[in-house]
């Protein structure tokens, strides 16, 4: 009973006015066993079956929605070369601020040696209060005024406390700048999405999707 | 100094004294990256009568500058050694794709050289800079995939790895190296490895490869994906109408065969409609290569779960399914490729097959079975010829007569009759294991000929695709090509593996487009019209050159030539034309400096002419030849033979004409700068490509054209 409460919650409040606050409320958790509305299932490039298997995660960006759909993910790390080509001018997987390499070949019993091809790009969640900023010695980590967190390149010392803090340790201290690459959401990995497996979806476009039409 | 490109290192590693050095790798940049490096370190440092199974020969593994950086299709490398299988024994290369490649660049290394040879099993551990050998006695017999897992979760999830197979270990000449999926290096490699008692190597690299101009070779790659690069083998055009879309196939059949409609019915969460993909978008351009529909038509759909292929490359060419009927005989069902070893093992089942659960399914079912069982064992299938020796010894009785009657009588022919999937992967096992004579199919179509007595005229065949008296088939040849094809078919150690052509004739796209956009570089008359061939003239040559030259340097960049040159592209705003400038683009924002497509070309045809010089010298060696014209360049009489209700050069046939090939020959030769009554390069050419040492080498040996 409460199941089908929190189900019909949920779905009132993706098909009703979104906000980025009230997407925060959903924000890194499987999306399964949620009924997603037509306009938005079609502006997350995913189908409820897909929700329904888990393949789907959503996070909560100061820019949009970052959705990342595993089923989609064919393993090309063009997210990888993307954001490391664009930010360090330089190509890499280990520094890269998407981490898809690390899945590829073996994740907890999946992969592409398990047999199964199931991998996904880890993504920085954006965190409303980023344990990689509040473990920073030097407070290097800063929000800039739409709330991307940056990392402040004159005040890293390199220290790893960023990548340990991480719960995903998705921030990397780059072995020749000695600096912690953190994503920026420059969205280049996005962008440069072969299948659409990962896609940064605007909040003015996730908002006029939810609301209701007049015709509706 | 910086270096842009290329990671700065060459690892050698010797297995007979455990050395491990490192080496600048610029000291081979003139040789670029790949096979360049292959040929000029076999060329320095193994005697050309080495045995392959010696302690002497070597296998040299090597990526180009631009793998590593990101440009769309590069995630490959190269491995060059000595043929073991192969008329002359001289220098074959194997090409491997997978994501290994960007790890080992991103270690610090271009290359690898291995020599030597370890007593015990062992495998190569690359971890960053720290490079060690380590025992692989518990891996050593068991199949890559368990072998590439097992290393994996041994050394840690952010390692890669690539192995050979049973065959490999048991010194089977028709052997190969898997990584990933069953991304395959072939040519015999898996035996050279297995001389060695190495089982493969895995790699961590964490480090970050260095461009010249990253905001330029962003700009370069985005403009390729937007504009250039169309589907699988680059088909410009969808298989069928799309709304954007001009043209399609009028076959309704190519490489680009994603469509509303088509897609992968196991993906997590069910159905995943590939749907149309437009010019200009980059997220949709993984759905362009459905390999799975183009091979085996709609039921393909039916057991894909994704598709898969090679680092930084948004062609998706590996079509990965999950066979459910394969568990009723207790096979695997989790199988990928994306070439002969899914689409050709109905070739074991002379008598046919039958389906399985659906109407048409035999075939994929098979070919999964297969697949899996030869990339396991590591068995190279020589682009089929080991399935059609089979086919054509088994259907002629020879077979029979060849091997003693236990040994025939426990074979499972009941499998066979009747279809079952286990009988590939008997076969298999039996060749790979060495059990039997039967096992002698796995010496290659050369060494077979000889060891079972079947003459000359064995390779005079139809049905059995052999290009030359070498060994090696054809691979698209005269019948997609013409003469052209013909041509750099018979230059290889193997076989040729050149798409420059086929590419743009089996893309779908209308001849007269095609043939203008070619003909505009290449001269009038350097394209015909499928099936209906004129005689042989100059823009042909010049077609020929630029494309056996083109195919080196996508294995020295390391580039995919499934893939490039971009010759066409599906944009109706360019005119469907592409960029043939577009790899001196690419070098140009990679190393900082100024390439143009004629520094290209220049160090292709150097590389080419170092696998032509080392191949006079090796059939100088082991055939007493001093005419590659007559000796290697050799064309199988069936070319010319085969329809033989037609004419040469009448509309419907592909079959060539003997004097008109001798004229072809020559042209090429000229175009080549080779002696046109030898086939083997002037002292003028070599040098005008810094090679004037292998033109002293050439004369000491008395190969030198006077």
């Amino acid at each position: 009973m409460s199941e089908v409460k929190k189900e019909n919650k949920i779905d009132k409040l993706l098909n009703q006015e979104m906000t980025r606050r009230k997407f925060m409320k959903i924000s890194g958790k499987s999306l399964a066993g949620l009924t997603v509305s037509a306009s938005l299932l079609s502006l997350f490039g995913c189908t409820q079956e897909q929700v329904d298997s888990g393949a789907v995660s959503l996070w909560t960006t100061p820019t949009g929605l970052l959705v990342v759909n595993q089923a989609k993910c064919t393993g090309c790390q063009r997210c990888e070369i993307n954001c490391t080509v664009v930010n360090d001018g330089m190509v890499s997987s280990h520094t890269s601020r998407v981490k898809i390499t690390r899945n590829l070949m073996s994740n907890n019993g999946h992969g592409t040696y398990q047999d199964d091809w199931v991998y996904y790009p880890d993504t920085c969640r954006q965190c409303d209060v980023p344990a990689c900023g509040e473990a920073c010695p030097k407070e290097a980590i800063y929000a800039d005024d739409k709330g991307v967190k940056h990392v402040d390149e004159a005040k890293c010392v390199g220290c790893g406390a960023c990548v340990e803090a991480c719960p995903w340790h998705m921030p990397t201290i780059h072995p020749e700048t000695r600096k912690s690459t953190k994503c920026i959401l420059c969205g280049a990995c996005a962008e440069g999405c072969v299948t659409g497996a990962l896609s940064i979806v605007p909040w003015d476009a996730v908002t006029a999707a939810a609301q209701p039409t007049r015709k509706n | 100094m910086t270096i842009y490109g290329w990671a700065g290192k060459i690892l050698r590693v010797n297995f007979t004294t455990g050395s491990i050095t490192t080496e600048d790798t610029m000291k081979y940049k003139d040789y670029i990256g790949g096979i360049g490096i292959g040929y000029k370190v076999i060329y320095d440092e193994v005697p050309l009568d080495t045995h392959p199974y010696d302690e002497a020969s070597k296998i040299v593994l090597a990526m180009g500058p631009l793998t590593g950086t990101g440009v769309p299709c590069s995630g490959r490398l190269s491995m060059t050694f000595l043929s073991s299988w192969t008329k002359g024994f001289s220098v074959v290369d194997a090409h491997m794709g997978g994501h290994i490649s960007h790890a080992l660049k991103y270690a610090g290394y271009d290359g690898i050289i291995f020599e030597g040879k370890s007593e015990t099993p062992v495998y190569l551990k690359i971890d960053d800079d720290k490079v060690s050998i380590e025992d692989a006695s518990h891996l050593w017999g068991k199949g890559t995939f368990e072998a590439n897992r097992i290393l994996v979760e041994e050394n840690g999830s952010d390692f890669d790895a690539a192995t050979i197979g049973p065959a490999g270990e048991n010194l089977v000449n028709m052997s190969c190296m898997i990584t990933s999926v069953g991304n395959a290096g072939g040519a015999g490699v898996g035996a050279i490895f297995g001389s060695k008692k190495v089982k493969g190597f895995v790699v961590r690299g964490t480090g970050s490869l260095k461009v010249a101009d990253p905001k330029g070779l962003k700009e370069v790659s985005d403009y390729m994906l937007r504009e250039l690069v169309g589907g699988n083998n680059n088909h410009n055009v969808p298989a069928v109408p799309q709304s954007w879309a001009e043209y399609s196939a009028p076959s309704g059949k190519n490489r680009w065969s994603g469509a509303p409609g088509r897609g992968w019915h196991k993906a997590e969460g069910g159905f995943v409609d590939m749907g149309e993909q437009p010019v200009g978008d980059i997220d949709k351009i993984g759905y362009r290569a459905h390999k799975g529909h183009f091979d085996h038509g709609p039921i393909a759909d039916k057991y894909m779960v994704k598709v898969g292929g090679c680092s930084s490359c948004p062609i998706r060419c590996y079509a990965q399914y999950d066979i459910d009927p394969l568990a009723e005989y207790d096979l695997p069902t989790k199988v990928s490729n994306t070439c002969m070893p899914i689409i050709y093992q109905s070739a074991w089942y002379p008598e046919g097959l039958t389906d399985f659960v659906d109407e048409g399914d035999a075939n994929l079912v098979i070919c999964g079975a297969g697949a899996r069982a030869v990339d396991d064992y590591g068995l190279w299938d020589n682009y089929g010829n080991i399935q059609r020796d089979f086919n054509y010894l088994y259907r002629s009785g020879i077979l029979k007569e060849k091997l003693p009657e236990e040994e025939w009588n426990s074979i499972p022919w009941h499998w066979m009759k009747e279809g079952d999937p286990r009988f590939v992967v008997d076969i298999v096992r039996r060749i790979s294991l060495k059990e039997g004579e039967i096992s002698k199919l796995g010496l290659g179509t050369y060494l077979l000929v000889e060891e079972w007595d079947l003459g000359k005229e064995y390779f005079d065949i139809e049905y059995l695709q052999n290009v030359t008296y070498n060994g090696y088939p054809k691979h698209h040849s005269s019948e997609d090509a013409w003469q052209s094809g013909l041509l750099y078919n018979i230059m290889y150690n193997r076989d040729c593996m050149v798409h420059h052509i086929t590419n743009f004739v089996q893309s779908g796209s209308p001849y007269e487009l095609y043939k203008k956009i070619l003909e505009e570089e290449f001269g009038e008359g350097a394209v015909d019209k499928p099936k209906h061939y004129t005689p042989m003239n100059r823009a042909k040559a010049r077609l020929a050159k630029w494309a056996f030259i083109g195919k080196q340097w996508h294995d020295m960049a390391t580039l995919c030539n499934w893939m490039y040159p971009m010759t066409l592209s599906p944009s109706k705003e360019r005119g469907y034309k592409g960029d043939l400038e577009l790899d001196a683009k690419y070098m140009t924002a990679v190393t900082g400096e100024n390439w143009t497509r004629e520094d290209v070309d220049l160090v292709s045809e150097r590389v080419t002419n170092m696998l032509r010089v080392i191949t006079a010298i090796s059939f100088h060696i082991h055939e007493g030849s001093t005419n590659l014209r007559e000796d290697h360049d050799t064309i199988a009489a069936w070319v010319f033979d085969k329809e033989p209700d037609f004419e040469p050069f009448e509309a419907g046939t592909v079959k060539m004409d003997r004097e008109d090939m001798e004229v072809a020959k020559t042209m090429f030769y000229e175009e080549m700068g080779w002696d046109v009554k030898t086939g083997i390069p002037t002292r003028e050419t070599l040098e005008r490509l810094g090679l004037g040492y292998m033109a002293d080498d050439l004369e000491a040996r008395g190969l030198l054209p006077a």
